[in-house]
This record gives structure tokens, C-alpha cells and sequence, in this order.
């Protein structure tokens, strides 16, 4: 009995370990998405950037974004439905 | 002594094998061997056309006019022995092609692109796309709305800004959108550059405008 449970969590471990790496990679890939989004509308609202570096949400669809020129923005929608990128 | 006559057997068969060569009929060797030898001046002058023919190709028209002096050879050949008649003869196929050739560039038909989009489509399609974020397209729909509002006023004389300056703000914006979707999205880039003018034509049309809206 005892040998069985060891068994299972042998295998549980693996499994985990098996899955860890696919998991951060999904996570990066989320994370890479919205930094380009960021990117994209702060060039589209015509304000100094270059390529935001980093993003750090506030609440839902509102984001502080670091930019690779040393520029922040809180990039949010407003209450009108309108994109707006405020400078910090 | 017996050295003598294996050489002279083999002399012998040496001579038997050039001897069983000569009256071979075969018309593609004779035809070599002998088109040389004989040099008749009309049939050596015949092959020499073809090759000029083949440089008016490249312009479209003057090509029927070579094509007949090239044929008239030919024609000339029957005069001449069989033996250059049958050189004569695969030269033939040469001839002919380069006519065919000046013949097919004329009806050239180019293949139809694809369909404009309109503004309902257009719309629908930038929706779809995963090429762009979420906040993305917000952005530019907001842009899009700021644009048909600008539209909307120049049509009903509400605003100052004129259709130069709207067309200004809307190849702005096209160039926007372009440069999101060009690497991720090549196929829609391609039909908004397809759409442009159209879609242009839509939004100056005041008629057309308002069956937009």
C-alpha cells in the first residue's frame, strides 16, 4: 500500500514537472500579446513609446504599461467606451 | 609466321567493320555527313533566316513580317536533292514556334482581384482578426467613428474640415491599420489596399454615405 502511494506521487511530481514549463510558456505568451496591444495603442494614439516593456493591470481593461523609453502610461477605457493613454 | 596472319585477320576485320558501315541507311547520320558536301547555296542560305526571326519576338507586332520570309526557304527547298529536303525538314518545327510564340502575348487577360470591401465588411473583418489586440481594436474603431463623424459633418455642412482634409485623415488612418496588419494579417492588408479608393468613394458620395448609415 505504502509502495502504491509512493508510485502515485512519483508520477504526480512528474506530471507536474512535465506541465510547469508549458504553463510559464502560456503565461509569457499572454503576457507578450498585451504588451504588443499596448504598444500598438499607444502608437496609435500618436504618444512617445517605442515598445512597452512591461504591464501591470489596475482593474479590468486598464493597465499601467512601462514603455522601453522610460515613458509611462495608464492605458485605460473611459467611460464613453474611448481608449484613452494617460502620462504618468 | 602466325603473327602475320593474326594481324592480317585482323586487318582484315578491321576493314570488314568499315566496309559494313558505309551502306548503313540511317537518315539522321547521312544527313550530317552529307549536308556539308553538297553546299547547295539556297538550301545553306534556308537555315540561316530562322535565327533572325527570332529577335523580332520580342516586340509584338513586327513578328508576322519576318514569319513569311522564313517559310519561303522552306517552300524553295523541294528544288533542291532529297538529301537536303530532309534537312531541310526538321528545321521546320523551328520555324513554326517562334510564330506561335508572337501570336499568344496579345490576348493576355490579367485575373480579377478581389471584391472591395465596404465599410460593413470591413468592420467585420478587422472584428475577426486575431492579428490585433482587444484594446487594439477599440482604438481604432474609436478613430473610425472620430473619422465617420468628421464625414458626417462635411456632408451636412456642420463643420469647417474639407473632403481634402478628410481625405487626409483617412489615409492616416488606413496607413495605421495597414501597418498593424501587414505582418500579422497579410490577406486583410491586401484587400483594404484593394478597397481603398472605394471605400473612399463610399464615404465622399453624400448618397452613398447616407445608405451606409
Amino acid at each position: 500500500m505504502y509502495g502504491h502511494m509512493k508510485l502515485w506521487a512519483a508520477m504526480a511530481m512528474a506530471a507536474a514537472l512535465a506541465a510547469a514549463p508549458s504553463l510559464s510558456f502560456a503565461a509569457e505568451d499572454v503576457a507578450k500579446d498585451l504588451t504588443k496591444d499596448l504598444t500598438a495603442v499607444i502608437a496609435l494614439l500618436g504618444l512617445p513609446c517605442g515598445q512597452v516593456v512591461s504591464a501591470t493591470p489596475r482593474g479590468k481593461n486598464d493597465y499601467n504599461a512601462v514603455c522601453k523609453d522610460g515613458n509611462r502610461y495608464r492605458v485605460y477605457t473611459n467611460a464613453q467606451g474611448r481608449v484613452v493613454a494617460e502620462k504618468q | 609466321m602466325t603473327a602475320a596472319r593474326i594481324t592480317a585477320l585482323l586487318f582484315l576485320a578491321a576493314l570488314a567493320g568499315c566496309t559494313a558501315e558505309q551502306p548503313s541507311p540511317q537518315p539522321g547520320s547521312v544527313d550530317e555527313a552529307e549536308v556539308p558536301k553538297p553546299a547547295p547555296s539556297p538550301a545553306a542560305v534556308a537555315p540561316v533566316p530562322p535565327l533572325q526571326p527570332a529577335a523580332p519576338t520580342v516586340a509584338p507586332v513586327p513578328p508576322l513580317q519576318p514569319a513569311a520570309p522564313a517559310v519561303v526557304p522552306v517552300e524553295v527547298a523541294p528544288t533542291a536533292p532529297p538529301v537536303e529536303r530532309a534537312a531541310a525538314s526538321p528545321e521546320t518545327p523551328t520555324v513554326a514556334p517562334p510564330a506561335k510564340v508572337a501570336i499568344a502575348p496579345a490576348p493576355a487577360p490579367k485575373p480579377a482581384g478581389p471584391p472591395p470591401l465596404d465599410i460593413k465588411a470591413l468592420e467585420q473583418r478587422l472584428k475577426d482578426t486575431s492579428a490585433i489586440g482587444v484594446f487594439t481594436k477599440l482604438a481604432v474603431k474609436n478613430q473610425v467613428d472620430d473619422l465617420l463623424e468628421q464625414v458626417r459633418a462635411m456632408h451636412q455642412k456642420r463643420a469647417k474640415p474639407s473632403t481634402a482634409q478628410i481625405r487626409q485623415s483617412y489615409d492616416l488612418l488606413i496607413m495605421k491599420v495597414l501597418s498593424l496588419l501587414q505582418e500579422t494579417d497579410p490577406t486583410l492588408a491586401r484587400d483594404i489596399v484593394a478597397s481603398r479608393e472605394p471605400l473612399w468613394g463610399m464615404l465622399a458620395d453624400p448618397v452613398k454615405f447616407a445608405s451606409i448609415n
